[in-house]
């Protein structure tokens, strides 16, 4: 399905996350998108849907009854051998739940946007990542971007890595409602050729096809299940090289370099750093910059993968620091830390580090709040106290609403 | 990395994904063994259908609607002709018990079984040759006693299988009753002698003109023949027990039905007759008393009511509609008049429910009633005429006795029909004596075998019960109705009155039957399947095979059956094909390999064209 685009190099365009996501849809040529609208991704399906109206991009525009129709639509869409792309926010994520499992388990590589949004009650259309992270132990692979053109990139990426034959897994392509999604920024879109070589047309080994007749999950025995969920893990572990050769070849081809898991930001002599993902991280950065300016020794790990999870890498990166305080953005109600599950996560990955750095847990950016500086001041203050002290004082933090 | 070191052994090797290739009609889905899931085993489990059971010779009705459904109508011929020797004869004249037992008559209106009969009956009579052949000849002879339905049908059976047979009839026409009893406006007397001749391309022998007793003897049968039997009938009409009776005018019914059956009738009707009795044959003389010219008929029964009469509705009906005026309660107690019949006197009268003895009691206390006539017929049923029998072999009401084998003590004399049949319980009809010719050639066979004879079997499991099928696939959809002529002319005429079936109509009306407890190969059982795990190997009937391996025992097949084939039949009463929960594990091991092999290869085979 060629585009009018082949004879177009090159270009910015000032867009925001919404349609940043599209654009990197329309440039992957998707075949079918299965759309449901809900706030805030909302707008990413505009666009597609004015692409395809006006010729733009030429694919199946499905709007489903729901979000469970729609992840339907994308899960029998894939099984027939198209790329599909869908996406939601918030309760929306929560209402396709079923599908997540039997997407991932069938192999199918549907990718789907998401810019969360904070679940209910009451209805809060702020970002939190709750919604997205609830399903992160479906199988799917997941990351968040934290601007714009990472959302852009992230998706191109996603598609190459779930449809490699070595990998064949849905994708989460995930970024913050309306601190990522409604902001616009310049975004530098890729001459369609430059697309054409890195993503090659998506082909499923056994799709639904009448020609070459197979059946898609069928009743198994109890006893067939653990192979089966073996082969899962084995896929999920599997594909962790695979996301770095294809991270290296984004970087050959359209000359944007990402490390696949983690970025760090001024932590070459840092003590203390803040962990987190997602947009945050812009005004993370900013936040440190003026807190170097004070002399602070202060850094941030941004992870941009957590599925899966680079557990090695995060146990190495964060051993580097005397105190790592973890961002959360997420709701983990009676956790391990009673705050997020980012936590559980780092801690568990530096259990075996013969180095463990002191590790405590911040709720912040909770329902779409952005993170101001005075907050950023408070969260380092809180752990250069556990720094000097060897000791955290507690394992989560609300801020705002501690003194 | 969790997975590092990880082996999956190879029996539990899968598919990539569990994606499998796709299920074939022999195997199903051939990949996992969910059967061990059950507790319910569909089954299919031919119950007998009421019309296959109601029918006097067992006909596999059933069977033949549905491959008259399939435009198989050879095929139908030939089912039918397994157990009736002339359906283009029983397709007219039977009394249809097949009809009055149809399920269909509980939801609409029955099948019109023997209309669709007739249809195959009338094929085969068209055929050059006959579907049916003769038996490896074993040697053995046998003599068949009389050619009505019983004689005819166990002449034929035994052909069949093998036997010189030979037919004696004392009549200068094969036919029996089906000549004799039937009026030709039923039965013309072209079709009968179709059958008549299709009994001699089997290489039987029929010798007219030839009576028991009188050209031949009881011992003569003995000498001559391995076996005989006895298929003589009812041939002597009942009197009334009138006074006058022996008076000119006064005629017989079956005498009256058989002389102008033969040819060789003298009778003159004046324009006034009665008839005495209320049942077919009664029925057949009425309606042919009006063709030999009478103007004013009517009939006289002692039955209280038209209900009450032992007739068929239908003829009743025709009757009625063709002008026979009827009068009920009555009993004939003279015939009056000087040397001829001029009058009836007739006093009140009903049945008085005792059996055989006087079964009539007659009201004298009231005045006698005058009927003016020129002819009287007598149609109150007949008896046999055994002279020749030895006195050991009679029953004390004038018929043959026999064991529950049909067989005369341990001689190889067997007897079949109404001879033995009269008294019975069994309505006297032609489809009974042709079970009955039919059951008694099977024993005959037998007994010069050395072999167990077999009793009448008593059917199990007759489905009546329309909750034990699914009526939601059966619309009410009104039978199809034989066209018939018009009363005014046909009562003058010799001309058949019910017509046949067209092609279409015989489809159509073949096309209502439920196939009741029987499976007809709907597929539906195989659609509805939510796994492929019903095998077709064709779409015929029985050929269905549920892969116990992966039925889960959903019990929807059971549920989807129209017809009430299928059954659920707890697991617990099988010991083989039961995969259990404690052994379970792929069928054989290496199949989930042979199967990933299978899917990987997939791709490399060329596709198939849509």
């Amino acid at each position: 399905m060629a585009t009018a685009m082949e004879t177009i190099k090159k270009k910015t365009v000032r867009i925001n996350g919404c349609v940043a996501s599209a654009q990197a849809a329309k440039y992957a040529d998707v075949d079918v998108i299965a759309a449901y609208p809900i706030r805030p991704y909302t707008a990413t399906m505009m666009a597609l849907a004015q692409m395809v109206a006006n010729g733009e991009l030429d694919a199946e525009y499905i709007v489903a009854d729901s979000e469970h129709s729609q992840l339907s639509i994308a899960h029998g869409a894939s099984s027939s051998g198209a790329r599909v792309f869908t996406g939601s926010s918030g309760v929306g994520v929560q209402f396709a739940y079923e599908l997540y499992s039997p997407i991932s388990g069938s192999r199918m590589p549907v990718q789907m946007m998401i810019a969360d949004r904070t679940l209910d009650p009451p209805g809060d259309f702020g970002s939190e990542h709750t919604d997205a992270l609830s399903t992160r132990d479906m199988g799917w692979l997941m990351g968040w971007s934290c601007d714009a053109q990472e959302a852009f990139d992230n998706h191109l990426m996603a598609f190459r890595i779930g449809e490699d034959r070595r990998v064949l897994l849905p994708q989460m392509v995930c970024q913050d409602g309306f601190f990522v999604s409604h902001i616009t920024t310049d975004v530098e879109l890729p001459d369609p050729g430059q697309v054409k070589e890195f993503l090659p047309p998506y082909k499923h080994p056994y799709p639904l096809d009448p020609r070459r007749p197979v059946s898609h999950g069928p009743q198994i025995m109890p006893e067939q299940g653990p192979p089966l969920q073996l082969e899962r893990a084995r896929a999920m572990e599997g594909c962790m090289p695979v996301i770095e050769e294809i991270h290296e070849e984004f970087a050959r081809i359209f000359g944007r370099r990402y490390d696949a898991w983690l970025e760090e930001y001024k932590t070459d002599d840092a003590e203390i750093v803040f962990f987190l993902q997602g947009g945050h991280a812009v005004t993370a950065r900013f936040a440190i910059n003026h807190m170097r300016e004070k002399g602070m020794k202060v850094g941030m790990v941004r992870l941009r993968t957590i599925r899966p999870y680079p557990t090695e890498r995060v146990c190495e990166t964060l051993s580097r620091f005397k105190v790592v305080g973890v961002i959360e953005t997420n709701m983990g109600l009676g956790s391990v830390s009673s705050g997020g599950s980012l936590y559980a996560e780092a801690a568990a990955a530096l259990y075996e580090s013969p180095k463990r750095p002191l590790i405590m847990s911040f709720m912040a950016g909770m329902g779409g709040e952005a993170i101001v500086l005075k907050e950023f001041y408070w969260m380092a203050q809180k752990m250069i106290d556990a720094q000097k002290r060897g000791k955290i004082e507690k394992r989560t933090h609300w801020v705002g609403f501690e003194e | 990395m969790s997975t590092k070191g990880t082996r999956i052994p190879e029996w539990l090797t899968v598919p990539f994904a569990g994606i499998t290739p796709a299920p074939t009609q022999e195997k199903g889905q051939d990949l996992f063994p969910t059967g061990n899931w059950r507790s319910i085993r569909p089954v299919y489990r031919d119950k007998l259908p009421p019309c296959n059971n109601a029918c006097g010779t067992n006909e596999k009705i059933q069977g033949y609607l549905d491959l008259v459904k399939r435009g198989k109508y050879l095929d139908a011929y030939a089912l039918i002709k397994e157990d009736m020797p002339f359906p283009s004869v029983t397709g007219r004249v039977c009394y249809h018990p097949c009809e009055t037992a149809c399920n269909r008559g509980q939801y609409d209106e029955a099948i019109s079984i023997r209309a669709v009969e007739r249809f195959l009956g009338d094929l085969g009579q068209a055929l050059q040759r006959d579907v049916v052949k003769p038996g490896k000849p074993n040697g053995k002879k046998v003599a068949v006693v009389g050619s009505g339905p019983a004689g005819h049908s166990a002449a034929y059976q035994l052909a069949r299988l093998g036997y010189k047979v030979t037919i004696l009839e004392k009549s200068p026409k094969a036919g029996g009753l089906n000549r004799g009893g039937i009026p030709d406006w039923v039965l013309p007397q072209d079709v009968l002698d179709r059958e008549i001749e299709r009994l001699i391309e089997l290489g039987i022998a029929i010798k007219t003109n030839t009576e028991v007793g009188k050209d031949v003897s009881w011992d003569s049968l003995k000498k001559d023949y391995d076996a005989v039997v006895l298929a003589v009938g009812l041939t002597e009409p009942n009197s009334v027990r009138a006074e006058g009776e022996n008076k000119q005018g006064v005629i017989y019914g079956l005498p009256f039905l058989r002389d102008i059956g033969m040819g060789t009738s003298k009778v003159k009707l004046g324009a006034r007759v009665a008839v005495i009795g209320g049942g077919n044959t009664a029925i057949d003389c009425a309606r042919e008393a009006l063709r030999q010219g009478a103007v004013e008929v009517t009939m006289i029964t002692v039955e209280g009511n038209p209900k009450e009469m032992p007739c068929v509705p239908e003829d009743l009906h025709d009757m009625l509609e063709e002008g026979v005026e009827l009068i009920h309660g009555k009993a004939v107690t003279a015939v009056l008049g000087n040397g001829r019949v001029e009058a009836l006197e007739l006093h009140p009268a009903k049945f008085s429910g005792a059996i055989n003895a006087s079964p009539i009691t007659i009201n004298k206390d009231v005045a006698a009633e005058k009927f003016a006539v020129d002819n009287v017929i007598i149609a109150v049923g007949q008896h046999a005429s055994l002279a020749w029998l030895p006195a050991e072999f009679k029953t004390e009401r004038g018929s043959i006795k026999i064991d529950r084998f049909g067989r005369l003590g341990d001689t190889n004399f067997f007897a079949a029909g109404d001879i033995v049949q009269l008294g019975s319980g069994q309505p006297l009809m032609v489809v009974n004596a042709v079970g009955d010719g039919k059951r008694v050639a099977f024993n005959l066979d037998k007994a010069l075998r050395g072999e167990a004879l077999e009793p009448r079997k008593i059917a199990i499991d007759v489905i009546v019960d329309l909750n034990r099928m699914n009526m939601t696939y059966f619309p009410h959809f009104p039978r199809v109705k034989q066209d018939m002529l018009n009363p005014t002319s046909r009562k003058k005429t010799q001309d058949e009155v019910i017509l046949a079936f067209t092609e279409e109509q015989a489809v159509e009306e073949a096309g209502r039957c439920f196939s009741c407890g029987t499976c007809n190969a709907c597929d539906n059982c195989y659609l509805v399947c939510p796994e492929p795990c019903i095998a077709r190997s064709d779409r015929s009937n029985g050929l269905y095979k549920i892969l116990v391996d992966y039925c889960k025992g959903c019990r929807v097949c059971i549920e989807e059956c129209p017809t009430g084939c299928l059954e659920g039949v707890p697991e617990l009463d099988f010991d083989a094909g039961v995969v259990r929960m404690d052994t379970a594990f792929a069928i054989s091991p290496g199949l989930h390999g042979r199967q990933a092999q299978e899917l990987a290869n997939l791709a490399s085979r060329p596709a198939k064209e849509l």
